[in-house]
């Protein structure tokens, strides 16, 4: 199967590190991980094994369009064991994965 | 129902990439912070603080049209940044909004979710340009037609 490139993006202006903590990743802050522990987040991820969370849930999971008019594609996969936490402080098994429509990360996250 | 935003505080807001976003950083980078939506019985209020809240007034202003109109019945708001979901459906004249993360429900006319809507988009619009008159010369922002939330 076609291995998906995703191409990042410089870290530019954005929501500081305080407001942005729920936020596991994102490709134009590609690294910030979210302060451990936290809903919401991977605790004790790297950004190299979220690459590889993210290329295998791109290559493996389901996909479907954006929503609410949003530009790009969703990318879920189950990754059969517990891989975060989700907002409501549950285990989360899933990885939800947006890219844009130039193929390129826009955020990942655990649920 | 009471319909507002809090805007993080802790943006930053940078002008220089401001003026170069574009739509996908106004729907899930720019502007975050919080959703106020409660009446006297239900509070669906976020406590999150990474709303994007651009995208919040553009999403719910094609789902609040789309329910007036009669396209849909019923409607639904993923959030940006997890799997909490807001839906929305009509009932006769009504609108009944439900959470994922919240119990309760919100019941109000539909005609008025579209007014408070339109009324929170304005409301967004009119702060942004006032905090940072550069986004009138982003033509993403402008694209989104937040000036272009009224009747």
């Amino acid at each position: 199967m076609h291995r998906r490139k995703m191409q990042p993006s410089p870290s530019i202006g954005r929501p500081s590190p305080s407001a942005n903590e729920r936020f596991i990743i994102s490709w134009r802050g590609i690294g910030r991980i979210a302060p451990l522990p936290e809903q919401g987040s991977i605790p004790g991820i790297t950004v190299d094994l979220l690459r590889e969370m993210v290329d295998e849930t791109v290559e493996n999971g389901s996909s479907r369009e954006n929503t609410n008019g949003r530009p790009g594609r969703i990318y879920e996969y189950d990754f059969g064991h517990p891989i975060g936490i989700k907002i409501n402080g549950r285990p989360a098994y899933l990885l939800r994965v947006v890219v844009n429509d130039r193929n390129e990360l826009v955020t990942a996250f655990p649920f | 129902m009471q319909l507002d935003y809090r805007l993080s505080e802790n943006w930053d807001s940078d002008a220089a990439f401001l003026l170069t976003a574009d739509e996908t950083d106004f729907r899930y980078y720019a502007f975050a912070g919080d959703i106020v939506l409660r009446d006297a019985q239900c509070d669906l209020s976020t406590q999150w603080g990474w709303v994007p809240l651009v995208d919040f007034a553009v999403g719910l202003r094609d789902i609040s049209a789309a329910i007036e109109a009669g396209i849909a019945a019923a409607k639904k708001f993923e959030f940006t940044e997890s799997d909490a979901t807001l839906e929305f459906e009509r009932h006769g004249a009504d609108v009944n909004i439900r959470s994922s993360y919240a119990p309760g429900k919100i019941v109000l006319p539909s005609a008025e979710f579209r007014k408070r809507i339109l009324d929170f988009g304005r409301r967004l619009d009119m702060e942004l340009l006032s905090r940072l008159p550069s986004l009138r010369q982003n033509a993403a922002y402008q694209s989104l037609k937040l000036s272009e939330l009224r009747d």
